[in-house]
């Protein structure tokens, strides 16, 4: 069902990507189109509960009544010092930022395209924090943010988005820096908005008209997903883009190739399996039985020769 | 007079007629009147159709019975106390190099199977994949099983034209070895060769075979080679090792090579140890584990090394053995009470189809005994065997309808798409379009949902069919992995099925875990093996949680099959008539008296004997005895001549060479004393009797036996049970026995005469002799 409906929201993608194609070099215009609608979407309760999350980091002072009755009595020097607190708040809007981002890009996923600016700065403001470089006033952050209890927020809350980010293996497709994203990465999507393209000229109508039409930029694509799958040069968010693309094509499109030689085939096989048969017929048949000549060993036989040994002795 | 351990390739004539041998001096002159009777019953030989009621005299038992002649004690009062540690530190080191080239060899195998079944799987890939596109897929059908025959003939033409011996798993054979049977060429080195490169090709050949059978056979090979410090095949001697050059040592030394075999095809060490105690050996003690253990894991961990290497990640030693099923999760390991009973209800399971595939193979290799002998023929077998394999494969894979999505770190080898959508592939094909050992693990190991039942009982249905054609054929394979796909494979089905019977049985019900279960099911009902399968299953899945389950379905599969019919291993020992002893005597053979069981009369010689008469006794081809009592006469009196020992045709071949004369002796002084060296360097091949040339003075030679007789042999009184002389003939691994009456010979219990009475339906029968 699920399926259904993500390829059914592909193709109404396709109609809102195609229209602007802005000449902005990058085709982060492709999502980001749609990012915009959909953020625009779902912004509202996603930004209350981002500020209901940032709150407490941004104002520790004016907390809930509970926990500022147990803060107040503690004595200056432990404390966070002010750069520390600085650099806890552009951590906490810098997270915040990020999964905003990350939120809106989950179908389809866009993470890596959408969001790595804003990982890249998330890692920046952390490495600060964790760095053992001493800040002003002679203070490292290291300490009192990120080990000085056992829940350890910062550092668990960071992790998590590591490790969505090394699973979502971005790296691939994001330049060192955070710049921007990769050669390959780009070339990918442009040959995707291409055969998308293609997907929607012959949208109407009769499907055998696209898949005859859309074939050779449909398999140009292929070939290129298999060769950067060759060189580990993908992120989740091109694995997504072409599991989309390869449904729509054999599911939505029924482009697959349908099984019609099934007559050869099965006189092929027929005739294979009739081999056997002929086979042990005709050794069963014209082979000579193979016999076993019998050997009669010398013993002594067993009654007689007891009987005569019995006549014997008496 | 007689034994009737005879061996074929030494009589020319099967001529009964000029039998019994009348010429010779010494008869047992009780016996004349009994004999002209006898021989009108005889009458002319009687030819009957191959079956399993009868003993092939072909094969000879092996001295597993230490010769204790006055040489042999020569020899070990000159040997220091040094003398014996030394040969002792050179039992280990021989292990040790067993279990090193036992461990290469499967390193060769595995890579050269991986390596030449990539290649085949990749143009077939490829040709699939383009005449999918533009039409066409019967040409693909046509070449995939073009290439399956050609790789299937080139390992049938080696195993039918050059050596027969080698074709088959090779465990039966090893298993006779053990038990004291010489199967003519068994532990040969063209043996080994055409063992290896045939179980290569036929794995390669997509036929339904594993490669681990062959493993233990190899593996006894080595341990024959290496143990003798030398390779006759090869004309070779290293000089060394030349004390074990005797079958008492070598048994024990293949005992070790078969466990090396195992444990380097399993990476199961200690499950290699108990196949050979459970399986093989028919003699064990205590200082023989412990080597064998040795060469088990030395096997073990060469191979790993060398297959690290091949891997890229040199050192690292936990790659386990040739097949490799995969580590089971720990949360899908878990189980509980209540499925016990399902456990042992797929054990019954396993018995039965088991005892099913044992039948049906049973009358194939009988049909296959008495029709499809000639070799040409069994290539074609063969070839036509891979040829249906591969459209039997193609036809399931072309019309399946389940497709599933490719796995996130690919685990498929070779997924092959077809009329899937894009994305897919068939799930169909990971079962057939693969080596059997990866289906396996694909099987054990593949997520719930990976495969549907449709495809997991078609996939059963025809895959134990062509297991059981494929097994008897002249190609070396083994049953092992066979077995274990067929089982995994329905016990797949039995946990997909038990999911979707109960409605929250999918957190129970792991496909996985019944797929292991069946596998063992399946394998313990066609080889009854209990205790080493069960190490060997644990310790190839590298889990011990699963032993209590394994142990438990295996211990019911072998009840339940034992009930219809016997093993697999033991079904073929018997239709190749070998003499096996098995351990205990029928249960109800106790009336049986040594009289009857014994060859008698029975050809002795006198301690002086002329040289003639040896050599006649010895190229009369209708008695080819291999044991000939010595009998002394007592001077001056008429009395019968009364026994004082016993000789091998072996030793009276070297002492014919070696012209060890009476007269020679005395003219030449100087002649060197016979050693036990010189029938060491006879070992194992003597020459026949053909080959040496008497000249007609010298047959007036006479020889004197004194020194090189056993001057010892086990002696029975005509009235002992049969169970009495049974016990005592196997438990000592003897080759003659001989009946006695007040120190007169009377008669000869050889082999054959206690193999062949067996509990059959109607009480205890009688196996005939027959030539084969």
């Amino acid at each position: 069902m699920s399926l259904y409906k993500n390829s059914y929201f592909l193709v109404s993608l396709v109609f809102h990507i195609y229209a602007p194609v802005s000449g902005d070099g990058v085709n982060l215009t492709v999502s980001d189109s749609a990012d915009k609608l959909k953020e625009i979407r779902s912004l509202s309760p996603a930004a209350a509960a981002a500020a209901a999350i940032s709150s407490p980091v941004f104002k520790p002072a004016v907390d809930s009544i509970f926990s500022l009755n147990l803060l107040s009595s503690f004595p200056e020097d432990l404390e966070i010092s002010d750069y520390c607190s600085d650099l806890l708040h552009i951590f906490g809007q810098r997270y915040v930022a990020y999964v905003n981002c990350l939120v809106p890009a989950a179908r389809p996923v866009k993470v890596c395209q959408n969001c790595f600016s804003r990982y890249g700065s998330l890692k920046e403001t952390y490495q600060n924090i964790s760095s053992d470089q001493m800040g002003p006033g002679n203070v490292s952050c290291k300490d009192s943010l990120l080990r000085s209890d056992r829940l350890m927020v910062v550092y668990l809350l960071y992790s998590n988005l590591k490790e969505l980010w090394g699973k979502s293996n971005c790296d691939n497709c994001i330049t060192e820096d955070f710049h921007s994203l990769t050669n390959d990465t780009l070339y990918f999507m442009a040959t995707l908005n291409q055969t998308l393209t293609c997907f929607e000229k012959y949208q109407q109508g009769n499907h055998t008209e696209l898949c005859k039409n859309c074939k050779s930029t449909y398999r140009d694509l292929n070939q290129l997903y298999g060769s950067m799958e060759k060189n580990h040069t993908m992120c989740i968010d091109i694995e997504d883009a072409m599991n989309m693309t390869r449904r729509l094509w054999s599911k939505n499109f029924n482009c697959s190739f349908p099984r019609e030689e099934t007559v050869p085939v099965i006189a092929v096989s027929s005739f294979m399996l009739f081999l056997p048969i002929i086979f042990y017929l005709s050794s069963f048949l014209h082979s000579e039985q193979k016999k076993r000549k019998l050997i009669h060993p010398k013993r002594a036989r067993s009654y007689a020769s007891l009987m005569n040994i019995q006549d014997k002795l008496s | 007079m007689a034994n009737i351990t005879k061996k074929v390739s030494w009589s020319s004539r099967a001529d009964e007629s000029g039998a019994t041998g009348e010429g010779t001096p010494l008869l047992n002159g009780s016996e004349q009147p009994r004999h002209s009777r006898q021989d009108s019953l005889r009458g002319r030989p009687k030819e009957i159709p191959h079956n399993e009621k009868l003993l092939s005299l072909k094969f000879e038992s092996l001295d597993y019975d230490n010769i204790e002649n006055q040489l042999f004690l020569e020899e070990e009062r000159r040997m220091s106390y040094m003398g014996f540690r030394c040969l002792e530190i050179s039992r280990w080191v021989v292990c040790g190099l067993i279990g090193f080239l036992t461990g290469l060899i499967a390193c060769f195998i595995d890579i050269v199977v991986e390596e030449l079944a990539g290649i085949k799987y990749q143009v077939v890939k490829e040709n699939i994949e383009r005449f999918t596109e533009v039409g066409g897929l019967s040409i693909s059908l046509i070449l995939w099983a073009v290439l399956n025959s050609a790789f299937v003939m080139v390992g049938a033409i080696i195993v039918a034209f050059f050596e027969p011996i080698a074709a088959g798993s090779g465990i039966p054979q090893i298993k006779c070895y053990l038990n004291g049977v010489k199967i003519p060429r068994v532990v040969r080195l063209k043996t080994l060769v055409v063992k290896v490169c045939g179980v290569i090709c036929s794995v390669v050949g997509g036929l339904a075979v594993g490669k681990e059978g062959p493993m233990i056979h190899s593996g006894a090979v080595v341990a024959a080679g290496v143990s003798q410090g030398r390779s006759t095949s090869l004309k070779r001697d290293f000089k060394i090792f030349e004390y074990f050059r005797r079958d008492t040592e070598k048994r024990d030394f293949v005992s070790a090579g078969a466990a090396a075999g195992v444990s380097a095809a399993f990476g199961a060490p200690v499950g290699g140890v108990l196949f050979s105690l459970e399986e093989g050996a028919s003699f064990w003690n205590q200082m023989l584990t412990w080597r064998i253990f040795f060469a088990s894991m030395i096997s073990t961990f060469t191979l790993n090394f060398f297959l690290s290497i091949y891997h890229n990640n040199p050192g690292d030693l936990s790659n386990p053995g040739l097949i490799n099923f995969g580590r089971f999760e720990s949360d899908s390991v878990a189980y509980n009470l209540y499925e016990i009973p399902l456990f042992i209800a797929m054990g019954a399971i396993g018995g039965l189809l088991g005892a099913l595939f044992n039948v049906l193979n049973y009358w194939l290799t009988i049909f296959r005994i008495r029709y499809v002998h000639r070799p040409c023929l069994q290539v074609m077998e063969a070839m036509l065997v891979a040829a249906v394999t591969a459209t039997v494969s193609f036809t399931m894979i072309y019309f399946s309808n389940d497709c599933q999505p490719l796995g996130p770190e690919h685990t498929e080898e070779y997924p092959l798409q077809l009329f899937c959508a894009d994305g897919e592939y068939n799930s169909m094909a990971t079962a057939f379009f693969n080596t059997p050992e990866r289906s396996v693990r694909s099987l054990f190991h593949n997520q719930p949902g990976t495969y549907n039942p449709l495809t997991l009982g078609l996939f059963t249905l025809t895959y134990f069919f062509l297991a059981c054609w494929t097994y008897g054929l002249a190609v070396s394979a083994g049953v092992f992995i066979p077995s274990l796909l067929i089982g995994a494979a329905w016990g797949r089905l039995c946990g997909i099925l038990l999911a979707s019977i109960t409605s929250t049985g999918s957190i129970w019900a792991d496909p996985g875990k019944y797929a292991l279960i069946g596998a063992a099911a399946q394998l313990g009902g066609i080889v009854r093996m209990t205790l080493s399968l069960t190490v060997i299953m644990v310790e190839a899945t590298g889990n011990v949680t699963y032993g209590l389950p394994i142990m438990l379905v295996l211990m019911t599969a072998k009840i339940v099959g034992d009930y219809f019919v016997e093993g697999l291993y033991d079904i073929h020992i018997k239709l190749q008539s070998v003499p096996f002893l098995h351990w205990e005597a029928p249960a109800t053979s106790h009336w049986l008296t040594a009289r009857e069981v014994m060859s008698s009369p029975v050809t002795c010689l006198n301690r002086i004997e002329k040289v003639g008469t040896i050599v006649d006794i010895l190229s009369n081809t209708s008695t080819n005895h291999n044991g000939f009592p010595v009998v002394m006469q007592v001077t001056g009196s008429d009395e019968p001549a009364k026994l004082c020992g016993l000789i091998l045709r072996s030793q009276l071949i070297v002492l014919l060479k070696h012209k060890v004369f009476v007269e020679l002796a005395r003219s030449r002084l100087t002649q060197r004393k016979l050693q036990l060296k010189d029938f060491r360097d006879a070992y194992p091949r003597f020459p026949p009797i053909q080959s040496i040339h008497v000249s007609q003075d010298e047959r007036e030679c006479m020889m004197d036996l004194t020194e090189f007789m056993n001057a010892t042999p086990y002696t029975v009184l005509q009235e002992t049970s049969l169970p009495r002389v049974f016990k005592l003939f196997r438990a000592l691994g003897l080759r003659h026995l001989v009946v006695v009456d007040d120190n007169r010979v009377v008669g000869l219990v050889t082999r054959k005469d206690l193999a062949r009475y067996h509990l059959g339906k109607h009480g205890l029968e009688e196996l005939q002799l027959a030539q084969t």
